[in-house]
């Protein structure tokens, strides 16, 4: 597969309006040279998966502030198996208790970044997300 | 090419070099409707050119029927609000809809941010439609320039009818005329005095413009500049487009412009414009597919590069011009061309 | 980050450091009297409780009376959230403030599929009287002030607290309180909204109209900075999109008939008291300074009670951090010391655990006493503005309302503040600005203690964290199952037919509002009404 920008679709599932968080890593992500396909507000988890399969993102991210990330990510990574998007990086941020991130890490989920977290962090860890996971090919 | 070869398959265009196409298991899965299958192809003749020969040739016999709508015009008129509504109207009027929507790169940092679609959310679970956003990555004409192979995969996937989206920087985007069947331009009130100055190629190509945000202070205005617009005579005159009024936010004159697209899209068809403009365009990657063929097998065969290296810094030491050694080099090839066929 | 401390801070002739506020603004090593217009040390700057107010709303500041302390509450249930309010009040609160959750701010039901494992997640869950009757059990609300942070949905919510007081037989003219009803930043920053903007300025000025005639002792929009500063906005964006919010929602009571006297002793305002300790106190004197000009001098009020920007400020969520938490406590102290000594009317002070969680009962506490330290103990509360005539706070007090009118002027050009809003305009000033504090701090020209310095890598979390069990959510859809059962369905299709026909026409919605919650009709319900006739309001993403 020849080298081209990391894909990642961010989104903010549930009823959460706070999107300073995503809108500041968005930019981080396409000032490090990703392609971010931005959904906004108040997606379901069937409309963010729905937008990864068809934009055959590398990288979901999403932001939760709203205290219900243990239904969204858990909801958004069981639709990812089912949709064929196993082999994509789930990430994202929030206001996450550990234990919950833990919780969430043995179901599949990626590292998630907290406030204080630089959106650098998130990139970093994307890029090496990507180079120890390579896509197989179509 | 048959569809049922399994696996690798070797073009059999020399240069291009072989690429492995899909499995048949695959085929088999986008002929059937899976999305995934159609995004993993869409990103594959993105990311890698050299894919594409081998893939647009499974595409034998499923193209050509759909008509692509190149909607166009400067940013913020709404462009992406009224792709929304169109794409939305056709799939109500039992068509297959393809949406790409292409966002600008970032010459600095090749990222790109994509925003459509937030504009575009109700089509999410439709399964008549199929959005794509691309970024234009090294495309400077307002498209990405893998865009019209994204439309093949789309339309071999099934859609008859794909919007495409050009990224809306005001200026010369002019490559959306080579690739759409219909050019809608938005266009929106504050935008009235601009219209002089649009880019002739677009205004003269427009199959219809949209005066979008009719609501807001003088829509009227633009109206009139564009009759007047296409009023003057002269060498290059055309009859005007249909001209419409529409305000996405306030819902007014949406269904009149999904109508009229509609309208438009028979007659290109019944005209058998739309089987010319095929044509037009089949002439054309000919003509490329023949330079780039040629220009390749040269630089294969005579180590032309570092000899164009060469030459042009010897050109701009001693001011000469470069015409013998153009002369001299194809008269090389020509040699080598006719030494393989003797 | 474990990176030795470099930081050459003592050294002198560090040229290579930035001297700059939170907000990005350069500061001079010291300010003299030749940094102060004239005027900003005379006739700008009269004894507190005089116009135009710098000092202070009374001459007599914090004496006369205290600061309410209000600390913003509500998580699970009503009931829960009933027993906060108590542990507060009891504790010595002095004003109640309710959070409510996701689902209710965006006017659904518990059972909405959206609300899915949201329901009491953030604040309370309020579906219909019902859940206002658990809300406010026995505590007395013809003397303790409600204030309600609850935007989109504002008109029902509060009628369904009217609907409440009205059974618990107290009277609307005895009610105090504030709902918060700013819908204009909602759109800039909060993004809980549900119509297009016009019918939510219906439905404000409806209220606003309402209560003037009904329920006087109510402050009936709290037009926000808070949630625009948290958006990332600097202190100058915070202060001039504000009042410009504030003017709109004045010139759309005066278009409605009203006249000023009438309405505008009952708008007041919420701010954000951030860490840069003299630029937020400057923030806060510009915006009496401002408002009380504009108030008499463009829109002609007579009533000095019109004139007075009376505030609640509230400590910025987003300079808490989840490294360290205990840390936050002394972030808190520094803030919520700028907003007093900035006039403030009421305080929430934030508890240290919120960048982890909704706080704990002993973050909660912790923070309280903050607000009593320094009310009792400072000794700050015992001189109004006692920071007037200092060149720095009368320059930076200058400044900020310098950039606060050239924003104004800006945005009125564009056509208003709404016109502004539907280009994006504020929206993408404060995506600008949280992207460049965030650089900063990426860049470490800005510095977050624990964060990107003075980092502790083996950091173990001592405090406690609230957690919301998940009972919650099952309980809130049973009682709302059981409540459809059990409640006079006919009179509730009555009363939202009526609605929809109000809807319709030109009256004020009130009225029809608090017939719906008289009877039980859930939030949702009227939502969906309200949604059929005004239609939805969708996002646009701007950067």
């Amino acid at each position: 597969m020849s080298e081209h920008p990391i894909k990642v679709v961010v989104g903010k599932p549930g009823l959460d309006g706070h999107d300073r968080g995503a809108k500041v890593v968005a930019r981080a992500l396409v000032e490090a040279g990703m392609e971010v396909v931005y959904l906004g507000l108040r997606q379901t988890p069937e409309s963010i998966v729905a937008a990864a399969l068809e934009e055959d993102a590398d990288v979901i991210g999403l932001s939760v502030l709203s205290g219900a990330h243990m239904t969204h990510f858990t909801r958004v990574r069981a639709l990812m198996e089912e949709n064929g998007l196993g082999d994509r990086l789930l990430t994202g941020g929030g206001i996450i208790p550990t234990k919950d991130q833990e919780t969430l890490s043995k179901l599949g989920v990626g590292k998630l970044f907290g406030p204080g977290d630089d959106p650098n962090a998130i990139v970093g860890y994307i890029h090496e997300w990507m180079a120890t996971h390579p896509r197989g090919d179509v | 090419m048959s569809t049922d070869s399994v696996g690798i398959h070797t073009d059999s265009v020399p240069g291009v070099g072989p690429q492995p196409a899909l499995s048949a298991e695959l085929w088999q899965a986008f002929l059937a409707g899976d999305r995934r299958v159609c995004a993993r192809l869409i990103s594959k003749v993105e990311n890698d050119p050299r894919s594409v020969p081998a893939i647009r040739e499974r595409f034998a016999g499923r193209l050509g029927q759909a008509i692509r709508i190149g909607v166009t015009g400067p940013p913020g008129v709404g462009k992406s609000t009224l792709c929304s509504v169109i794409a939305l109207g056709l799939a109500e009027r039992q068509h297959r809809v393809g949406v790409i929507a292409v966002d600008p790169s970032s010459p600095f940092t090749g990222g790109a941010f994509m925003g459509d679609r937030v504009r575009m959310e109700r089509f999410v679970g439709d399964d008549r439609i199929f959005m794509r956003s691309l970024a234009s990555r090294e495309g400077r004409g307002g498209l990405s320039p893998a865009t019209p192979y994204v439309a093949d995969v789309i339309e071999a996937f099934g859609m008859d009818r794909i919007l495409i989206e050009t990224v809306g920087v005001g200026q010369a985007e002019l490559d959306v005329l080579n690739c759409a069947d219909l050019v809608v331009l938005v266009l929106q009130p504050s935008t009235g005095d601009a219209i002089q100055s649009l880019k002739a190629g677009i205004m003269e190509a427009a199959d219809l413009i949209v005066v979008n945000k009719s609501d807001l202070p003088g829509a009227d205005t633009v109206l009139q500049s564009l009759r007047f617009v296409y009023s003057l005579g002269g060498a290059k005159a055309r009859k005007a487009p249909p001209l419409l009024a529409t305000s996405a936010q306030q819902t007014e004159g949406l269904d009149e412009l999904v109508d009229t697209i509609e309208r438009l899209a028979t007659s290109l068809v019944e005209s058998g414009r739309h089987r010319e403009l095929r044509q037009a365009r089949l002439v054309d990657e000919i003509r490329r597919g023949i330079q780039q063929e040629l220009w390749e097998r040269f630089l294969s065969q005579t180590e032309a590069e570092s000899a164009i290296q060469k030459v042009a810094a010897d050109l701009a030491e001693s001011g000469g011009m470069a015409y013998d050694f153009v002369r001299a080099a194809c008269s090389q090839v020509e040699l080598r061309v006719r030494e393989k066929r003797d | 980050m474990a990176q030795p401390i470099t930081r050459p801070d003592s050294q002198a002739g560090d040229s290579d450091r930035e001297f700059t506020t939170v907000s990005g603004r350069a500061v001079q090593p010291v300010y003299s009297r030749a940094d102060v217009a004239p005027d900003d040390l005379g006739a700008n700057l009269p004894l507190p409780g005089e116009f135009p107010y710098t000092r202070g709303i009374h001459p007599s500041m914090y004496r006369g009376k205290l600061w309410t302390m209000r600390q913003f509450a509500g998580m699970g249930t009503a009931a829960q959230t009933n027993e906060r309010f108590r542990f507060l009040l009891e504790r010595g609160q002095t004003g109640l403030s309710t959070a409510f959750d996701n689902p209710t701010l965006y006017g659904w039901d518990s059972d909405h599929p959206l609300a899915e494992g949201e329901v009491g997640r953030t604040g309370v869950a309020v579906d219909s009287l019902q859940d206002m009757e658990r809300l406010f059990a026995s505590i007395p609300l013809d003397r303790v002030s409600t204030s309600m942070t609850i935007n989109a949905p504002a008109a029902w919510i509060f009628t369904m607290f009217l609907a409440n007081a009205e059974r618990r037989g107290i009277p609307f003219e005895k009610l105090r309180g504030t709902l918060q009803n700013d819908i204009l930043k909602e759109y800039i920053a909060q993004k809980e909204w549900i119509f297009p903007p016009q019918p939510h300025m219906r439905l404000i000025t409806d209220l606003v109209s309402f209560c003037a005639e009904h329920v006087p002792q109510w402050n009936t929009i709290s037009i926000s900075g808070y949630h625009i500063r948290e958006a990332g906005a600097t202190a100058a964006q915070e202060l001039a999109f504000t009042l410009q919010d504030g003017f709109t929602y004045v010139e759309h009571a005066l278009a409605a008939g009203m006249s000023i006297d009438d309405f505008a002793p009952r708008l007041s305002f919420f701010f954000n008291s951030h860490l840069d300790f003299f630029e937020e106190i400057a923030k806060l004197r510009a915006a009496r300074r401002i408002w009380a000009r504009h108030m008499k001098e463009r829109f002609g009020a007579q009533n000095p009670r019109s004139w007075l920007c009376r505030f609640h400020v509230q400590t910025a969520g987003c300079s808490l951090t989840a490294q360290q938490p205990e840390v936050n406590i002394v972030r808190t102290a520094i803030e919520a010391l700028a907003g007093v000594l900035g006039g403030c009317q009421s305080l929430h002070t934030n508890s240290m655990d919120e960048a982890l969680a909704l706080p704990s009962d002993k973050a909660v506490e912790i923070a309280l006493r903050t607000q009593q330290v320094i009310a009792f103990e400072s000794g700050v509360a015992n001189v109004a503005d006692p920071l007037g005539g200092s060149y720095f706070v009368e320059r930076l007090t200058r400044d900020l309302e310098d950039e606060a009118e050239a924003y104004f002027a800006q945005i009125e050009r564009m056509g208003g503040m709404i016109k502004a809003i539907e280009k994006g305009f504020p929206q993408q000033e404060i995506t600008r600005s949280a992207y460049e504090y965030q650089r900063a701090v990426s860049e470490k020209r800005k510095i977050v203690v624990g964060v990107n310095e003075f980092a502790n890598e083996d950091e173990q979390l001592h405090i406690p964290i609230l957690e919301i069990d998940e009972s919650v959510e099952r309980d809130q859809l049973a009682a709302l199952k059981t409540l459809r059962e059990s409640r006079d369905n006919l009179a509730v299709s009555a009363s939202l037919e009526a609605l929809e026909r109000a809807a319709r026409g030109k009256e004020n919605l009130i009225p029809s509002l608090l017939d719906c919650s008289r009877v039980y009709a859930t939030e949702g319900e009227i939502t969906r009404v309200l949604i059929d006739v005004f239609g939805e309001f969708r996002e646009q993403a701007f950067f």
